[in-house]
Protein backbone atom coordinates (compact mmCIF):
# COMPACT_ATOMS: atom_id res chain seq x y z
CA UNK A 1 0.00 0.00 0.00
CA UNK A 2 1.32 3.91 -1.09
CA UNK A 3 2.42 5.28 1.92
CA UNK A 4 -0.01 8.63 2.38
CA UNK A 5 0.86 12.08 0.56
CA UNK A 6 2.27 14.09 4.07
CA UNK A 7 0.60 17.20 4.81
CA UNK A 8 2.92 19.97 6.83
CA UNK A 9 2.82 20.03 10.70
CA UNK A 10 4.90 22.24 12.89
CA UNK A 11 8.02 20.77 13.40
CA UNK A 12 8.49 20.88 9.49
CA UNK A 13 7.49 24.62 9.60
CA UNK A 14 9.95 25.38 12.09
CA UNK A 15 12.51 23.24 10.56
CA UNK A 16 11.74 24.81 7.17
CA UNK A 17 11.68 28.49 8.35
CA UNK A 18 15.37 27.71 10.59
CA UNK A 19 17.05 25.91 7.44
CA UNK A 20 16.26 28.85 4.79
CA UNK A 21 16.80 31.60 7.32
CA UNK A 22 20.46 29.92 8.24
CA UNK A 23 20.82 29.34 4.59
CA UNK A 24 20.10 33.77 4.05
CA UNK A 25 22.32 34.25 6.92
CA UNK A 26 25.02 32.56 5.76
CA UNK A 27 24.63 34.20 2.27
CA UNK A 28 24.83 38.01 3.57
CA UNK A 29 27.26 37.10 5.96
CA UNK A 30 29.49 36.19 3.10
CA UNK A 31 28.25 38.94 1.00
CA UNK A 32 29.82 41.16 3.98
CA UNK A 33 32.88 39.20 3.97
CA UNK A 34 33.88 40.08 0.55
CA UNK A 35 32.85 43.89 0.99
CA UNK A 36 36.45 44.91 1.00
CA UNK A 37 37.16 43.56 -2.63
CA UNK A 38 33.56 45.99 -4.08
CA UNK A 39 35.12 49.55 -2.80
CA UNK A 40 35.11 51.33 -6.37
CA UNK A 41 32.87 50.79 -9.32
CA UNK A 42 35.36 48.41 -11.49
CA UNK A 43 35.74 46.56 -8.23
CA UNK A 44 32.35 45.54 -7.73
CA UNK A 45 31.88 44.82 -11.00
CA UNK A 46 34.53 41.91 -11.46
CA UNK A 47 35.93 41.83 -8.75
CA UNK A 48 40.33 41.67 -8.73
CA UNK A 49 40.12 39.26 -11.27
CA UNK A 50 41.54 36.74 -8.57
CA UNK A 51 38.51 34.38 -8.35
CA UNK A 52 40.04 30.29 -8.48
CA UNK A 53 38.50 27.21 -10.28
CA UNK A 54 36.43 25.81 -7.14
CA UNK A 55 34.59 29.14 -6.40
CA UNK A 56 33.98 29.94 -10.45
CA UNK A 57 32.81 25.79 -11.11
CA UNK A 58 30.06 25.89 -8.12
CA UNK A 59 29.57 29.51 -9.00
CA UNK A 60 28.37 28.60 -12.73
CA UNK A 61 26.32 25.36 -10.87
CA UNK A 62 24.63 27.83 -8.86
CA UNK A 63 24.06 30.32 -11.48
CA UNK A 64 22.60 27.84 -13.88
CA UNK A 65 20.71 25.37 -11.78
CA UNK A 66 17.91 27.41 -11.06
CA UNK A 67 15.00 27.14 -8.68
CA UNK A 68 12.88 25.00 -11.20
CA UNK A 69 15.91 22.89 -12.72
CA UNK A 70 16.09 21.78 -8.52
CA UNK A 71 12.48 21.54 -7.99
CA UNK A 72 10.58 21.84 -11.26
CA UNK A 73 12.51 18.56 -12.91
CA UNK A 74 10.61 16.52 -10.38
CA UNK A 75 7.68 17.19 -12.12
CA UNK A 76 8.71 16.59 -15.41
CA UNK A 77 9.76 13.24 -14.51
CA UNK A 78 6.44 12.76 -12.77
CA UNK A 79 3.76 14.09 -15.35
CA UNK A 80 6.17 12.98 -18.23
CA UNK A 81 7.50 10.19 -17.23
CA UNK A 82 10.80 8.92 -19.30
CA UNK A 83 10.02 11.67 -22.19
CA UNK A 84 10.03 14.02 -19.23
CA UNK A 85 14.25 13.42 -19.76
CA UNK A 86 14.65 15.90 -22.30
CA UNK A 87 13.72 19.57 -20.51
CA UNK A 88 15.33 17.45 -17.29
CA UNK A 89 18.59 17.91 -18.90
CA UNK A 90 19.87 14.65 -18.72
CA UNK A 91 22.98 16.15 -21.12
CA UNK A 92 23.35 19.37 -19.64
CA UNK A 93 26.91 18.30 -18.72
CA UNK A 94 27.63 19.07 -22.72
CA UNK A 95 26.54 22.67 -22.58
CA UNK A 96 28.10 23.25 -19.25
CA UNK A 97 31.55 21.90 -20.79
CA UNK A 98 30.94 23.88 -24.27
CA UNK A 99 30.65 27.10 -21.74
CA UNK A 100 33.69 26.09 -19.52
CA UNK A 101 36.19 26.20 -22.73
CA UNK A 102 34.26 29.18 -24.09
CA UNK A 103 33.56 31.35 -20.75
CA UNK A 104 37.16 31.13 -19.76
CA UNK A 105 37.85 34.03 -23.13
CA UNK A 106 36.47 36.90 -21.29
CA UNK A 107 39.07 37.66 -19.25
CA UNK A 108 40.54 38.63 -22.17
CA UNK A 109 38.01 41.24 -22.80
CA UNK A 110 38.07 42.07 -19.10
CA UNK A 111 41.87 42.52 -19.75
CA UNK A 112 40.72 45.05 -22.68
CA UNK A 113 37.91 47.04 -20.61
CA UNK A 114 35.11 45.13 -20.40
CA UNK A 115 33.14 45.03 -16.70
CA UNK A 116 30.01 43.47 -18.56
CA UNK A 117 28.94 41.04 -20.83
CA UNK A 118 26.87 43.68 -23.05
CA UNK A 119 30.80 45.86 -22.72
CA UNK A 120 32.60 42.84 -23.97
CA UNK A 121 30.35 43.14 -27.44
CA UNK A 122 31.25 46.50 -27.29
CA UNK A 123 34.84 45.73 -27.42
CA UNK A 124 34.30 43.21 -29.94
CA UNK A 125 33.04 44.87 -32.03
CA UNK A 126 33.49 48.97 -31.66
CA UNK A 127 30.05 49.24 -31.43
CA UNK A 128 28.04 51.06 -28.67
CA UNK A 129 24.76 49.87 -30.72
CA UNK A 130 25.61 46.33 -29.91
CA UNK A 131 26.14 47.05 -26.30
CA UNK A 132 23.01 49.32 -25.81
CA UNK A 133 21.04 46.40 -27.53
CA UNK A 134 22.43 43.21 -26.12
CA UNK A 135 21.70 44.92 -22.83
CA UNK A 136 18.21 45.82 -23.49
CA UNK A 137 17.52 41.96 -24.97
CA UNK A 138 18.95 40.90 -21.51
CA UNK A 139 16.94 42.93 -19.82
CA UNK A 140 13.43 41.80 -21.57
CA UNK A 141 14.66 38.00 -21.27
CA UNK A 142 16.01 38.25 -17.93
CA UNK A 143 13.21 39.68 -16.08
CA UNK A 144 10.24 37.45 -17.15
CA UNK A 145 13.11 34.39 -16.33
CA UNK A 146 13.68 36.03 -12.71
CA UNK A 147 9.55 35.28 -11.73
CA UNK A 148 10.56 31.08 -12.15
CA UNK A 149 13.04 32.14 -8.84
CA UNK A 150 10.61 33.37 -6.87
CA UNK A 151 7.38 30.91 -8.08
CA UNK A 152 10.04 27.87 -6.79
CA UNK A 153 10.69 29.44 -4.02
CA UNK A 154 6.84 30.30 -3.33
CA UNK A 155 5.45 26.41 -3.93
CA UNK A 156 8.16 25.04 -1.60
CA UNK A 157 7.25 27.24 0.99
CA UNK A 158 3.83 26.73 0.61
CA UNK A 159 3.69 23.27 0.31
CA UNK A 160 5.78 22.39 3.80
CA UNK A 161 5.03 25.52 5.77
CA UNK A 162 1.53 25.58 4.63
CA UNK A 163 1.72 29.40 5.49
CA UNK A 164 1.55 32.27 3.02
CA UNK A 165 4.41 32.54 1.35
CA UNK A 166 4.37 36.86 0.44
CA UNK A 167 6.32 37.22 3.76
CA UNK A 168 9.40 35.03 3.09
CA UNK A 169 9.41 36.21 -0.53
CA UNK A 170 9.85 39.88 0.77
CA UNK A 171 12.64 39.00 3.15
CA UNK A 172 14.49 36.63 0.94
CA UNK A 173 14.36 39.86 -1.84
CA UNK A 174 15.53 42.52 0.60
CA UNK A 175 18.49 39.96 1.93
CA UNK A 176 19.40 39.41 -1.63
CA UNK A 177 19.81 43.20 -2.51
CA UNK A 178 21.67 43.44 0.21
CA UNK A 179 24.40 40.62 -0.33
CA UNK A 180 24.65 41.71 -3.36
CA UNK A 181 24.92 45.73 -3.01
CA UNK A 182 27.52 45.02 -0.55
CA UNK A 183 29.32 42.37 -1.47
CA UNK A 184 29.45 43.17 -5.56
CA UNK A 185 30.70 40.71 -7.81
CA UNK A 186 33.28 38.83 -5.58
CA UNK A 187 30.21 38.23 -2.81
CA UNK A 188 28.05 37.54 -5.28
CA UNK A 189 30.43 34.77 -6.90
CA UNK A 190 31.14 33.24 -3.66
CA UNK A 191 27.48 33.05 -1.92
CA UNK A 192 27.04 31.23 -5.59
CA UNK A 193 29.67 28.81 -4.63
CA UNK A 194 28.37 28.67 -1.39
CA UNK A 195 24.71 28.31 -2.84
CA UNK A 196 25.82 25.39 -5.48
CA UNK A 197 27.73 23.23 -2.79
CA UNK A 198 24.62 23.42 -1.09
CA UNK A 199 22.44 22.23 -3.72
CA UNK A 200 24.45 19.78 -4.97
CA UNK A 201 25.25 17.82 -1.92
CA UNK A 202 21.21 18.37 -1.12
CA UNK A 203 20.10 17.41 -4.72
CA UNK A 204 22.21 14.05 -4.87
CA UNK A 205 21.32 13.35 -1.22
CA UNK A 206 17.37 13.52 -1.74
CA UNK A 207 18.04 11.66 -5.22
CA UNK A 208 19.24 8.41 -3.35
CA UNK A 209 17.23 8.53 -0.88
CA UNK A 210 14.43 8.98 -3.30
CA UNK A 211 15.14 5.61 -5.03
CA UNK A 212 15.87 3.94 -2.01
CA UNK A 213 12.55 5.15 -0.83
CA UNK A 214 10.35 3.74 -3.98
CA UNK A 215 12.22 0.36 -3.90
CA UNK A 216 15.24 0.69 -6.36
CA UNK A 217 15.56 1.40 -9.55
CA UNK A 218 13.78 -1.71 -11.24
CA UNK A 219 11.24 -1.13 -8.99
CA UNK A 220 10.18 2.21 -10.55
CA UNK A 221 11.02 1.53 -14.45
CA UNK A 222 8.31 -1.20 -13.77
CA UNK A 223 6.22 1.40 -12.08
CA UNK A 224 6.36 3.61 -15.02
CA UNK A 225 6.02 0.56 -17.32
CA UNK A 226 2.40 0.83 -16.42
CA UNK A 227 1.26 4.32 -15.80
CA UNK A 228 -0.47 6.90 -18.57
CA UNK A 229 -0.49 10.53 -18.63
CA UNK A 230 -2.99 12.22 -16.78
CA UNK A 231 -3.38 16.06 -17.91
CA UNK A 232 -3.48 18.44 -14.39
CA UNK A 233 -6.35 18.39 -12.52
CA UNK A 234 -6.57 14.85 -12.77
CA UNK A 235 -7.83 13.71 -16.18
CA UNK A 236 -6.40 10.13 -17.24
CA UNK A 237 -5.58 9.56 -20.71
CA UNK A 238 -4.59 6.05 -22.04
CA UNK A 239 -1.00 7.35 -23.40
CA UNK A 240 1.88 4.87 -21.70
CA UNK A 241 4.65 6.82 -19.86
CA UNK A 242 7.18 4.34 -20.89
CA UNK A 243 8.96 5.95 -23.91
CA UNK A 244 11.20 8.71 -24.41
CA UNK A 245 8.21 10.28 -26.89
CA UNK A 246 4.99 11.36 -25.37
CA UNK A 247 2.40 11.53 -28.17
CA UNK A 248 0.05 14.14 -26.70
CA UNK A 249 -2.59 14.92 -28.88
CA UNK A 250 -2.27 18.42 -31.14
CA UNK A 251 -2.17 21.09 -31.32
CA UNK A 252 -1.87 21.64 -27.51
CA UNK A 253 0.00 18.92 -26.75
CA UNK A 254 2.67 20.24 -29.81
CA UNK A 255 3.81 22.53 -27.56
CA UNK A 256 5.60 20.02 -25.37
CA UNK A 257 8.99 18.98 -25.97
CA UNK A 258 9.39 15.37 -25.98
CA UNK A 259 6.40 15.22 -28.19
CA UNK A 260 8.41 13.94 -31.35
CA UNK A 261 12.08 13.42 -31.98
CA UNK A 262 12.05 16.76 -33.80
CA UNK A 263 11.19 18.28 -30.31
CA UNK A 264 13.53 16.10 -28.67
CA UNK A 265 16.59 17.42 -31.29
CA UNK A 266 15.16 20.77 -30.30
CA UNK A 267 15.51 20.11 -26.27
CA UNK A 268 19.21 18.27 -27.47
CA UNK A 269 20.52 21.61 -29.29
CA UNK A 270 18.60 23.73 -26.57
CA UNK A 271 20.84 22.40 -23.87
CA UNK A 272 24.19 22.60 -25.99
CA UNK A 273 23.68 26.37 -26.02
CA UNK A 274 21.92 27.16 -23.43
CA UNK A 275 25.00 27.23 -20.81
CA UNK A 276 27.06 29.88 -22.66
CA UNK A 277 23.99 31.73 -23.77
CA UNK A 278 22.77 32.35 -20.23
CA UNK A 279 24.71 35.78 -19.58
CA UNK A 280 24.29 35.21 -15.61
CA UNK A 281 26.46 31.80 -17.12
CA UNK A 282 29.17 33.85 -18.70
CA UNK A 283 29.57 36.35 -16.27
CA UNK A 284 30.53 34.09 -13.83
CA UNK A 285 34.37 34.14 -16.01
CA UNK A 286 34.36 38.03 -15.79
CA UNK A 287 36.55 37.96 -12.43
CA UNK A 288 38.06 34.34 -13.05
CA UNK A 289 42.16 34.75 -12.20
CA UNK A 290 44.56 32.64 -14.49
CA UNK A 291 43.73 28.91 -14.88
CA UNK A 292 46.20 25.72 -15.11
CA UNK A 293 45.47 22.80 -17.42
CA UNK A 294 45.28 21.00 -13.82
CA UNK A 295 42.52 23.73 -12.48
CA UNK A 296 40.08 22.91 -15.83
CA UNK A 297 40.08 19.40 -15.28
CA UNK A 298 39.46 20.18 -11.53
CA UNK A 299 36.40 22.68 -12.76
CA UNK A 300 35.09 20.16 -15.21
CA UNK A 301 34.79 17.28 -12.24
CA UNK A 302 32.78 20.20 -10.35
CA UNK A 303 30.53 20.71 -13.33
CA UNK A 304 30.31 17.36 -13.56
CA UNK A 305 29.43 16.82 -9.95
CA UNK A 306 26.94 19.32 -9.83
CA UNK A 307 25.30 18.83 -13.79
CA UNK A 308 24.05 15.09 -12.31
CA UNK A 309 21.95 16.86 -9.84
CA UNK A 310 19.31 17.91 -12.08
CA UNK A 311 18.86 14.19 -13.22
CA UNK A 312 19.20 13.12 -9.50
CA UNK A 313 16.01 15.45 -9.14
CA UNK A 314 14.01 14.07 -12.25
CA UNK A 315 14.73 10.52 -9.95
CA UNK A 316 12.88 11.71 -7.13
CA UNK A 317 9.69 13.07 -9.67
CA UNK A 318 10.07 8.99 -10.80
CA UNK A 319 10.10 7.57 -7.61
CA UNK A 320 7.06 9.84 -6.90
CA UNK A 321 4.93 8.41 -9.67
CA UNK A 322 6.36 4.60 -8.55
CA UNK A 323 4.77 5.42 -4.97
CA UNK A 324 1.74 7.79 -4.99
CA UNK A 325 0.68 6.65 -9.13
CA UNK A 326 -0.87 9.56 -10.97
CA UNK A 327 -2.47 11.11 -7.49
CA UNK A 328 -0.55 14.59 -7.50
CA UNK A 329 -1.98 15.56 -10.88
CA UNK A 330 -5.36 16.18 -8.88
CA UNK A 331 -3.75 17.78 -6.05
CA UNK A 332 -4.26 21.45 -5.60
CA UNK A 333 -2.62 23.49 -4.01
CA UNK A 334 -3.40 27.01 -5.15
CA UNK A 335 -0.72 29.83 -4.15
CA UNK A 336 -2.04 32.37 -7.15
CA UNK A 337 -0.77 29.15 -9.70
CA UNK A 338 -1.77 25.71 -8.94
CA UNK A 339 0.63 22.93 -8.55
CA UNK A 340 0.71 19.16 -9.94
CA UNK A 341 2.94 17.12 -10.26
CA UNK A 342 5.72 19.90 -9.36
CA UNK A 343 5.09 19.15 -5.83
CA UNK A 344 6.22 16.01 -6.15
CA UNK A 345 9.93 16.74 -4.36
CA UNK A 346 9.03 18.47 -2.23
CA UNK A 347 6.23 15.57 -0.72
CA UNK A 348 9.07 13.17 -1.30
CA UNK A 349 11.29 15.07 0.96
CA UNK A 350 8.70 15.21 3.70
CA UNK A 351 7.95 11.40 3.06
CA UNK A 352 11.45 11.40 4.24
CA UNK A 353 11.59 13.44 7.53
CA UNK A 354 11.37 16.67 8.72
CA UNK A 355 15.88 17.32 8.14
CA UNK A 356 15.52 16.32 4.93
CA UNK A 357 12.79 18.29 4.05
CA UNK A 358 14.24 21.57 5.65
CA UNK A 359 17.19 21.15 3.55
CA UNK A 360 15.51 20.72 0.33
CA UNK A 361 13.75 23.70 0.93
CA UNK A 362 16.56 25.70 1.58
CA UNK A 363 18.13 23.75 -1.26
CA UNK A 364 15.43 25.74 -3.45
CA UNK A 365 16.16 28.74 -1.86
CA UNK A 366 19.65 28.23 -2.74
CA UNK A 367 19.22 27.40 -6.18
CA UNK A 368 16.81 30.04 -7.01
CA UNK A 369 18.79 33.05 -5.55
CA UNK A 370 21.82 32.22 -7.09
CA UNK A 371 20.17 32.56 -10.42
CA UNK A 372 18.06 35.75 -9.24
CA UNK A 373 20.93 37.02 -7.73
CA UNK A 374 23.28 36.68 -11.39
CA UNK A 375 20.50 37.66 -13.26
CA UNK A 376 19.82 41.10 -10.94
CA UNK A 377 23.22 41.67 -10.77
CA UNK A 378 23.14 41.66 -15.00
CA UNK A 379 20.00 43.77 -15.21
CA UNK A 380 21.35 46.49 -12.85
CA UNK A 381 24.62 47.11 -14.73
CA UNK A 382 22.89 46.63 -18.08
CA UNK A 383 21.09 50.09 -17.13
CA UNK A 384 24.18 51.92 -15.24
CA UNK A 385 27.19 50.50 -17.42
CA UNK A 386 25.97 49.88 -20.88
CA UNK A 387 23.34 52.29 -20.79
CA UNK A 388 24.56 55.34 -18.98
CA UNK A 389 27.95 55.01 -18.93
CA UNK A 390 27.71 54.23 -22.30
CA UNK A 391 25.94 57.52 -23.02
CA UNK A 392 27.70 59.19 -20.61
CA UNK A 393 31.46 58.28 -19.74
CA UNK A 394 32.30 61.29 -17.81
CA UNK A 395 30.28 60.60 -14.86
CA UNK A 396 32.15 59.45 -12.11
CA UNK A 397 32.86 55.88 -10.47
CA UNK A 398 31.48 56.81 -6.97
CA UNK A 399 27.84 58.01 -8.36
CA UNK A 400 27.78 55.05 -10.79
CA UNK A 401 28.45 52.56 -8.16
CA UNK A 402 25.57 54.10 -5.92
CA UNK A 403 23.32 54.19 -8.99
CA UNK A 404 23.82 50.60 -9.82
CA UNK A 405 23.33 49.59 -5.78
CA UNK A 406 19.91 51.69 -6.76
CA UNK A 407 18.83 49.76 -10.00
CA UNK A 408 19.09 46.35 -8.23
CA UNK A 409 15.88 47.38 -6.09
CA UNK A 410 13.87 47.64 -9.42
CA UNK A 411 15.00 44.29 -11.02
CA UNK A 412 14.27 42.48 -7.31
CA UNK A 413 11.17 44.00 -6.95
CA UNK A 414 9.46 43.48 -10.36
CA UNK A 415 9.34 39.80 -10.65
CA UNK A 416 8.64 39.66 -6.86
CA UNK A 417 5.54 42.12 -7.82
CA UNK A 418 4.45 39.90 -10.67
CA UNK A 419 4.98 36.69 -8.55
CA UNK A 420 2.87 38.10 -5.48
CA UNK A 421 0.00 39.39 -7.77
CA UNK A 422 -0.29 36.73 -9.72
CA UNK A 423 1.66 36.16 -13.48
CA UNK A 424 0.32 37.16 -16.25
CA UNK A 425 -0.48 34.29 -18.28
CA UNK A 426 1.90 34.91 -21.21
CA UNK A 427 4.36 36.35 -19.36
CA UNK A 428 4.77 32.58 -18.16
CA UNK A 429 4.82 31.44 -21.35
CA UNK A 430 7.78 33.89 -22.58
CA UNK A 431 9.50 32.52 -19.31
CA UNK A 432 9.73 29.24 -20.89
CA UNK A 433 10.63 30.76 -24.39
CA UNK A 434 13.16 32.97 -22.44
CA UNK A 435 15.81 30.00 -22.18
CA UNK A 436 15.82 29.22 -25.78
CA UNK A 437 16.17 32.59 -26.54
CA UNK A 438 18.92 33.26 -24.38
CA UNK A 439 20.19 29.74 -26.25
CA UNK A 440 20.09 31.19 -29.67
CA UNK A 441 20.88 34.77 -29.67
CA UNK A 442 23.90 34.55 -26.92
CA UNK A 443 25.55 31.22 -27.71
CA UNK A 444 26.40 33.00 -31.19
CA UNK A 445 26.62 36.99 -30.86
CA UNK A 446 28.72 36.43 -27.46
CA UNK A 447 29.86 32.83 -27.63
CA UNK A 448 30.95 32.37 -30.84
CA UNK A 449 31.81 36.20 -31.72
CA UNK A 450 34.78 35.82 -28.58
CA UNK A 451 36.55 33.42 -31.55
CA UNK A 452 35.48 34.07 -34.70
CA UNK A 453 36.93 37.22 -36.15
CA UNK A 454 34.84 37.06 -39.23
CA UNK A 455 32.13 37.98 -37.20
CA UNK A 456 30.78 41.82 -37.81
CA UNK A 457 28.35 44.06 -35.21
CA UNK A 458 26.08 43.67 -38.03
CA UNK A 459 25.43 40.01 -37.52
CA UNK A 460 25.10 40.72 -33.89
CA UNK A 461 22.66 43.51 -34.10
CA UNK A 462 20.08 41.18 -36.47
CA UNK A 463 20.27 38.30 -34.70
CA UNK A 464 19.37 40.04 -31.47
CA UNK A 465 16.31 40.90 -33.59
CA UNK A 466 15.52 37.99 -34.75
CA UNK A 467 16.11 35.81 -31.81
CA UNK A 468 13.52 38.50 -29.65
CA UNK A 469 10.77 38.32 -32.44
CA UNK A 470 10.53 34.56 -32.53
CA UNK A 471 10.58 34.63 -28.85
CA UNK A 472 7.13 36.22 -28.76
CA UNK A 473 6.21 33.55 -31.53
CA UNK A 474 6.87 30.93 -28.46
CA UNK A 475 3.75 28.39 -29.73
CA UNK A 476 1.99 28.95 -26.46
CA UNK A 477 2.20 32.92 -26.89
CA UNK A 478 2.31 34.64 -30.39
CA UNK A 479 2.72 31.69 -32.22
CA UNK A 480 -0.63 30.28 -32.98
CA UNK A 481 -1.15 33.73 -35.03
CA UNK A 482 0.97 32.39 -37.62
CA UNK A 483 1.09 29.03 -37.32
CA UNK A 484 3.64 28.13 -35.22
CA UNK A 485 2.04 24.94 -32.65
CA UNK A 486 4.75 23.23 -32.30
CA UNK A 487 7.68 23.92 -29.97
CA UNK A 488 10.37 21.74 -31.44
CA UNK A 489 9.75 23.79 -35.04
CA UNK A 490 9.76 27.08 -33.09
CA UNK A 491 12.66 25.91 -30.65
CA UNK A 492 15.13 25.25 -34.09
CA UNK A 493 14.11 28.19 -36.22
CA UNK A 494 14.98 30.47 -32.84
CA UNK A 495 18.11 28.55 -32.61
CA UNK A 496 19.17 27.65 -36.24
CA UNK A 497 17.67 30.78 -37.89
CA UNK A 498 19.86 33.06 -35.44
CA UNK A 499 23.00 31.06 -36.58
CA UNK A 500 21.90 31.43 -40.07
CA UNK A 501 21.40 34.95 -39.65
CA UNK A 502 24.43 35.66 -37.80
CA UNK A 503 26.62 33.91 -39.89
CA UNK A 504 25.17 34.90 -43.45
CA UNK A 505 25.10 38.62 -42.45
CA UNK A 506 28.23 38.41 -40.97
CA UNK A 507 29.76 37.09 -44.22
CA UNK A 508 27.90 40.34 -46.26
CA UNK A 509 29.08 43.04 -43.77
CA UNK A 510 32.44 44.15 -43.32
CA UNK A 511 34.32 42.59 -40.23
CA UNK A 512 36.99 45.37 -37.81
CA UNK A 513 40.47 45.59 -39.53
CA UNK A 514 43.07 43.13 -38.91
CA UNK A 515 45.45 45.48 -36.93
CA UNK A 516 42.27 46.07 -34.19
CA UNK A 517 41.33 42.27 -34.62
CA UNK A 518 45.01 41.54 -33.51
CA UNK A 519 44.33 42.54 -30.21
CA UNK A 520 41.24 40.72 -29.50
CA UNK A 521 42.77 37.27 -30.86
CA UNK A 522 46.26 36.09 -29.95
CA UNK A 523 47.88 33.44 -31.87
CA UNK A 524 46.70 29.97 -29.99
CA UNK A 525 49.88 27.47 -28.53
CA UNK A 526 49.53 23.89 -28.13
CA UNK A 527 50.54 21.91 -25.26
CA UNK B 1 45.45 12.33 -32.06
CA UNK B 2 44.46 14.43 -34.16
CA UNK B 3 41.95 17.53 -33.19
CA UNK B 4 39.50 16.75 -36.07
CA UNK B 5 39.31 12.80 -34.77
CA UNK B 6 38.15 13.96 -31.26
CA UNK B 7 35.93 16.56 -32.33
CA UNK B 8 34.12 13.92 -34.43
CA UNK B 9 33.85 11.66 -31.43
CA UNK B 10 32.16 14.82 -29.72
CA UNK B 11 29.68 15.00 -32.40
CA UNK B 12 29.30 11.24 -32.04
CA UNK B 13 28.08 11.62 -28.15
CA UNK B 14 25.59 14.08 -29.27
CA UNK B 15 24.13 11.63 -32.26
CA UNK B 16 24.07 8.92 -29.54
CA UNK B 17 22.00 10.60 -27.16
CA UNK B 18 18.80 10.15 -29.30
CA UNK B 19 19.79 6.81 -30.47
CA UNK B 20 20.14 5.24 -27.00
CA UNK B 21 16.59 6.53 -26.33
CA UNK B 22 15.06 4.98 -29.08
CA UNK B 23 17.24 1.90 -28.89
CA UNK B 24 17.80 1.06 -24.89
CA UNK B 25 15.16 3.30 -23.31
CA UNK B 26 14.39 3.29 -19.16
CA UNK B 27 17.20 3.89 -16.92
CA UNK B 28 19.83 2.58 -19.46
CA UNK B 29 19.28 5.86 -21.38
CA UNK B 30 19.31 7.72 -18.52
CA UNK B 31 22.01 7.54 -17.13
CA UNK B 32 23.70 6.33 -20.45
CA UNK B 33 22.92 10.15 -21.59
CA UNK B 34 25.12 11.39 -18.34
CA UNK B 35 27.59 8.99 -19.63
CA UNK B 36 27.39 10.64 -23.09
CA UNK B 37 27.73 14.04 -21.38
CA UNK B 38 30.59 12.96 -19.33
CA UNK B 39 32.70 11.85 -22.20
CA UNK B 40 31.74 15.08 -23.98
CA UNK B 41 32.58 17.00 -21.40
CA UNK B 42 36.15 15.11 -20.93
CA UNK B 43 36.83 15.82 -24.91
CA UNK B 44 35.73 19.21 -24.55
CA UNK B 45 38.03 19.93 -22.32
CA UNK B 46 41.02 17.78 -23.28
CA UNK B 47 40.90 19.69 -26.85
CA UNK B 48 40.86 22.67 -25.23
CA UNK B 49 44.10 21.97 -22.57
CA UNK B 50 46.15 19.85 -25.84
CA UNK B 51 45.15 21.61 -29.23
CA UNK B 52 43.91 25.10 -28.55
CA UNK B 53 45.43 26.15 -25.22
CA UNK B 54 46.21 29.45 -24.75
CA UNK B 55 48.29 31.79 -22.62
CA UNK B 56 47.68 35.47 -21.49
Amino acid sequence: MAPPIPESSTELTVGVIVAVTVFLATSVLLGFFMRKKAKSFDEWLVGHGDIGPFVTGFALIASYLSGWAIFGNAGLGYAYGWSGSWLIGTICIMGMALCLVIGYRMRRYVALGARTVPEMLKVRFESRAVQFLAGLAMIVLLIVYSVGQYKAMATVWTITTNTFFQWSLIATALLVLVYIAVGGYTGTQWVSCFQGVLLTVIGWTLGIVAMIWAGGPMEIAGAIRTETFTKPGGENTTIPLDGYTLPLPPPSGLAFAGVDWLGVSATIFMFLFMATGFPHNIARFLGTRKITKREYWVMLLILILGGLTPLWIGIVGFAARAVWGNTLMGLKYDFGGRVYGDSSATLVSMSNGVFLASLFAAAVFAASVATLAGMVMIMATNITRDFIHNIRPEISQKRMLWLTRLMLIPFIIIPLWWTLTSTPPILSEFMAGSAVAQAGIFFFVVGVSMYWKRATKWGAITTIVYGLILTILHPNAYGKIVGLYHWGYWALLLMFGSALVYLFVSLATNPLSEDKLEKLFLQKRGG
Amino acid sequence: MKAYVLLAFMILCILLVPITAYYLGEWYAYWGHALLAIIFGILTVFVKTRYYWEED
